[in-house]
């Protein structure tokens, strides 16, 4: 056999497992269905970057077309596109991860060794509030008003060079300079160098396994097919990537609970219009997140955030020469976002073709912690001088969790606390499909943790 | 998108976008020509449903799109929100990107920057390509890895045009010419064969076979169209020739260039991808790939595996959907054998025990001549070598002189400048074989008449001419392959056709004498090429089939039969798309047999109007249901 691991999915935990296994020299291979890019060819338009860089051509939606769920396709994963914010879990989300799946590791001192070696594998900084951008002042100055807390982000980034006049609005489509540590930059190239094996733009369509091997085989984005086997798999293909997986190979036949307990912080864009200019897209995108123990208590959290023209287009509600007047304050635009900690699982479901379908929804605790979310942000911008409060009309789902929840019972979990699917040997997961509910928290950090947990006691068995 | 669509589009769009001041309508930005970019990475079903969607807006009136856009901005129902969602999605995403021409980004005041410049992460673009398990070299693969590469490598060139690999094979041609020195050069290292024998023998018919593909693989591969029976009248009938898939390629090492690239370009020209296995004792260590390589083959077109028979049985594990093998019988049988497992197709270029009949009515000198190179090209280690020498026994005494004086006069050694007749054997073990072989034949009686001062061992074995073998002894059943020419008598024609054939190979035979005479023995010989009044040469022709009977192989390359063994046969027979119910369907009822019955009988009898009536009567009554 030429390998001993396949790793589906170049993402945060796949890139993470591979490096810590391919540099203690297991044979890995990691198969993305997305491509792969380096600094220099990066999207740069937003049509290429929703279309090169996601799934489906930029979003996806929930059965009800409610939520937009954003869903990286790219080697890398999340880590290209998203804002690295580091953050570890505290015992409000870990207390209710062990409550809920019986794993007795999940609290702040059974990973604080986990989440310490992930650190070290980045750079990490808080983002400096002396850089801070018309955006972001808004967001403190409303914060002091209405007396909430906040503070800066913690961010993975090594040099964002903001003096030089750098708009990081551009990252959310790959860093140009390489300051974000997505895993091209850190733990992938690590592993590459490491002799571990890729091959971008192969979509993984079919797993078969026995008790000593894996095959999985799908098709190029050329169209030809292709094989592999391994000794043993890693599932790092997302909540819906590897539900769909699992799920149109019938593994919810030993796995009940395949595809259920699917959370998405969902989050919900409000934008303030101002009379002055506010250049939310200059200088750093973000700086602020709310650290206000009365918002974490109720259910949400908010970040100082912006988005890119096509992005606003979207949320600005209207047509034709409204929207359009809409668009003209761009630049006079602050905007705040919510996110919920859901408490109303989805579920992620196949149809005959394959398909993954997502039924999401936000119950009535959810709605009022959205609405909670939404009247903090109005508060913030009213008390700072917005002529007009435009809440985006679309939910927004970009932390994808669950589908293949941990916990030691197999009736109401998928992967057990050794990170192997319940009664599978060779089958592991480690990504935020394993979550068992919404920790309200940002998850990057927590994927490595936990991938790195994964992949050291994958060591002990290969 | 069609142009309905296209018109749907910039319909919606003007609705949703309809411009202002600064800012165009959407018609007016011909955004509409970059939605590839967007659409190229749509799910299938949402683009399908889109494209639908554009085509029944480009129907309507404009004021019923906008009566569906605004009932769907309600958002109530998903299915509104899906198309309501999607639609805005689409258009903004053109006309907010900043991919315009009117500036609508700069019109938001919306500009963006890095400035800070880094090199190129060369390092990345280093890891990505070596990281690639189906595009690192295959040196560095595991056969599995080999055969998944070939896979995909065969989906790629499969679309390829016929001619667009023809074009490929031109330039190999050229590539060939340039570096034919340098080519030869490497070719002697490994083999000492004298420069000529690799100029005559892996060069000039190497380029004779890539001249003979850029002329005939067109026509092979066409569509060929077959008649078609009266009965099936109104339908077409062809043969559709295609590629197999992978073609694992094991050579031997006598003629390692020739025979590396002569299967491989047969493989690529038909549109296969190849695995190449060259002997472990001939390898030319990366001289093909660089060969090919020049002339724009893709790294994973042609493979190339080093290693012994180990690394071909695995290859064969991993099912190649066909195995080309030239090499010994002993070889050829194991992979017969356990490509019989995977029912891969295969084919077999085995040895020789070639005899050459020379009859009183040839022309003494020049069979004499043909004779001497027919043994001793390539000191002997050609399938095709003339392995036993049969001469009527009226001129043997002159002929054997004439041979002998040839024989003494040839010149040994491993040349740089073309001035030598013979070099050096190739591998020790075959040396081996020859010295036990002839040592044999002495023990039982036979003479040297040349070659006695050969010590048994040295790889430099001269030309040696034995008198006195019969077919009794192994030197006259089992292949030589050395420079060893047994001469024997026969006295009539009866007597040389029972004596060529009485061997358990068949691969071909050199027959020398009056046209008429030797053109009648030629038919009776059990071979599988006949070169008359010469010697080795039908191979020389690309355009004939190549391949032996009995234990000398099974199949035929070369000629078009030879590239079309390369293909799947597809048989095509195509109908209209019509309503026409066919007369042998059901139902069957007694009246439908009596017709039937009817038909059958005028059609093979030849009866064309009864034929006519009938099937006329058939048809119309085939169309109807049963009646009971």
């Amino acid at each position: 056999m030429q390998y001993d691991v396949i790793i589906v999915g170049a993402g945060v935990s796949g890139s993470y497992m591979a490096h810590d296994l391919a540099t203690k020299g297991v044979r890995v291979l990691v198969l993305e269905a997305g491509r792969s890019f380096t600094r220099d060819t990066y999207p740069r338009k937003e049509i290429d970057a929703n279309a090169q860089l996601y799934w489906g051509g930029g979003v996806e939606l929930n059965t009800s077309a409610t939520i937009a769920l954003l869903r990286p396709k790219v080697v890398g994963g999340g880590s290209i596109v998203n804002q690295a914010l580091m953050d570890r879990f505290d015992n409000i989300a870990l207390d209710s991860w062990r409550a809920q799946s019986d794993v007795p590791y999940f609290s702040e001192a059974g990973l604080s060794a986990w989440y310490e070696a992930a650190e070290k594998d980045l750079t990490i900084q808080d983002v400096p509030e002396s850089t801070r951008n018309g955006n972001a002042e808004i967001f403190a100055e409303g914060f002091k008003k209405c007396g909430f807390v906040c503070k800066p982000l913690t961010r993975a980034q090594s040099n964002c060079r903001f003096e030089e006049g750098n708009d990081c609005i551009e990252c959310l489509a790959g860093c140009r300079i390489d300051s974000k540590q997505s895993t091209p930059v850190t733990t992938l190239r690590r592993a590459l160098r490491a002799g571990c094996h890729l091959v971008s733009e192969a979509e993984v369509k079919s797993v078969k396994h026995s008790e000593t091997s894996v095959n999985v085989s799908g098709t190029l984005s050329t169209g030809a097919p292709f094989s592999f086997e391994a000794r043993k798999l890693v599932l790092a293909a997302g909540a819906i990537g590897n539900s769909r997986l699992l799920l149109s190979e019938r593994f919810n036949r030993k796995l009940p609970w395949l595809g259920k307990g699917f959370y998405t912080h969902p989050q919900y864009m409000v934008m303030g219009l101002y009379d002055r200019e506010i250049n939310a897209h200059k200088g750093p995108l973000q700086t602020y997140k709310s650290y206000d123990p009365g918002f974490r208590l109720k259910g949400f959290k908010l970040e100082n955030v912006f988005a890119p023209p096509v992005a606003i287009s979207m949320l600005v509600p209207g047509s034709g020469v409204g929207h359009l007047a809409k668009m003209k304050e761009l630049t006079r635009m602050s905007c705040i976002e919510v996110a919920v900690r859901d408490t109303h699982a989805g579920r992620i479901r196949v149809n005959s073709d394959g398909k993954a379908f997502v039924e999401k929804e936000l119950n009535g605790v959810d709605r009022e912690r959205k609405t909670e979310g939404l009247k903090a942000i109005d508060a913030i911008f009213r008390s700072t001088g917005a002529r007009e409060v435009v809440p985006g009309k679309l939910g927004i789902g970009l932390h994808l969790m669950g589908g293949l929840a941990m916990g030691t019972n197999a009736k109401t979990s998928v992967v057990a606390p050794d990170f192997k699917l319940h009664g599978f040997k060779n089958i592991y997961a480690a990504d935020s499909s394993i979550f068992p509910n919404a920790p309200g928290i940002n998850p990057s950090l927590t994927i490595m943790a936990l991938s790195k947990m994964a992949a050291s006691l994958m060591l002990k068995e290969l | 998108m069609n142009a309905l669509a296209i018109k749907g589009l910039k319909k919606v769009g003007d609705i949703l976008l309809p411009g202002e001041g600064a800012f165009p309508r959407f018609s007016q930005t011909q955004l509409e020509t970059q939605l590839p970019r967007l659409m190229d990475e749509m799910y299938e079903d949402d683009r399908s449903g889109f494209i639908l969607l554009m085509n029944i807006f480009g129907l309507l009136p404009s004021f019923v799109v906008r009566l569906i856009l605004w009932t769907a901005s309600f958002g109530h129902g998903s299915v509104f929100r899906q198309i309501h969602i999607g639609v805005r999605g689409v258009l903004f995403t053109l006309y907010y990107s900043g991919i315009d021409q009117q500036g609508i980004l700069p019109a938001l005041n919306y500009s963006t920057t890095i400035n800070t410049k880094l090199p190129q992460d060369d390092e990345m673009q280093e890891l990505l390509r070596n990281a690639n398990p189906l595009t690192m070299p295959a040196s560095l693969l595991g056969p599995t890895l080999i055969m998944e590469k070939a896979r995909i490598a065969h989906e790629s060139i499969r679309t390829l045009s016929v001619s667009d690999r023809l074009k490929t094979i031109k330039r190999l041609r050229f590539v060939v010419l340039k570096r034919q020195e340098e080519i030869i050069d490497a070719i002697q290292v490994e083999t000492h064969k004298a420069r000529t024998d690799v100029l005559t023998s892996e060069i000039f018919p190497l380029l004779e076979h890539l001249a003979f593909l850029e002329a005939a693989t067109e026509d092979a591969l066409k569509d060929e169209t077959v008649p078609t029976p009266a009965a099936m009248m109104g339908k077409k009938s062809q043969v559709w020739y295609e590629s197999m898939g992978v073609v694992l390629v094991i050579s031997p090492w006598n003629y390692p260039f020739y025979q590396a690239i002569t299967p491989i370009t047969c493989a690529f020209v038909t549109g296969n991808a190849c695995v190449y296995k060259p002997s472990e004792l001939t390898p030319l260590q990366g001289l093909v790939e660089s060969v090919l390589t020049e002339a724009g083959f893709a790294p994973d077109w042609a493979q190339i595996v080093y290693g012994d028979g180990r690394v071909a049985q695995e290859l064969i594990d991993l099912r190649p959907n066909k195995i080309f093998f030239t090499g010994s019988v002993a070889t050829g049988k194991k992979i017969m054998a356990q490509a019989s497992q995977y029912l891969i197709p295969v084919e077999l270029e085995l040895g020789g025990k070639d005899p050459m009949l020379v009859f009183a009515s040839a022309n003494i000198q020049r069979s004499v001549k043909g004779a001497v190179w027919g043994a001793f090209t390539n000191s002997g280690q050609s399938c095709t070598s003339v392995e036993r020498l049969y001469v009527q026994d009226s001129i043997y005494p002159e002929f054997k002189t004439l041979l002998l004086s040839e024989v003494k006069a040839m010149t040994l050694g491993v040349d740089s400048d073309g001035n030598k007749d013979m070099g050096a054997m190739i591998s020790e073990k075959q040396v081996k074989i020859v010295a036990d072989l002839v040592k044999d034949a002495l023990a039982q009686g036979a003479v040297m008449l040349t070659g006695q001062e050969w010590d048994f061992h040295n790889k430099m074995i001269p030309p040696i001419v034995l008198e006195g073998t019969t077919h009794a002894m192994r030197i006259n059943q089992e292949e030589i392959f050395g420079p060893v020419l047994p001469l024997m008598r026969f006295s009539d024609e009866a007597e040389a056709i029972r004596l060529a054939n009485d061997s358990t190979f068949g691969l071909s035979a050199s027959v020398w004498g009056e046209k008429a005479q030797v053109l009648r023995v030629s038919r009776q010989l059990v071979t599988g090429n006949i070169s008359v009044n010469n010697v080795m040469v039908s191979e020389g022709n690309h355009a004939l089939p190549f391949g032996g009977v009995k234990d000398s192989g099974i199949g035929r390359y070369k000629g078009v039969m030879g590239l079309r063994s390369f293909c799947t046969v597809k048989s095509v027979l195509v109908d209209g798309n019509s309503k026409k119910i066919e007369a042998n369907w059901y139902p069957y009822t007694t009246k439908k047999y009596r017709l039937l019955s009817r038909l059958v009988q005028s059609l093979f009898l030849k009866k064309w109007i009864g034929f006519a009536v009938n099937g006329l009567k058939l048809e119309t009554y085939s169309q109807k249901a049963r009646r009971d």
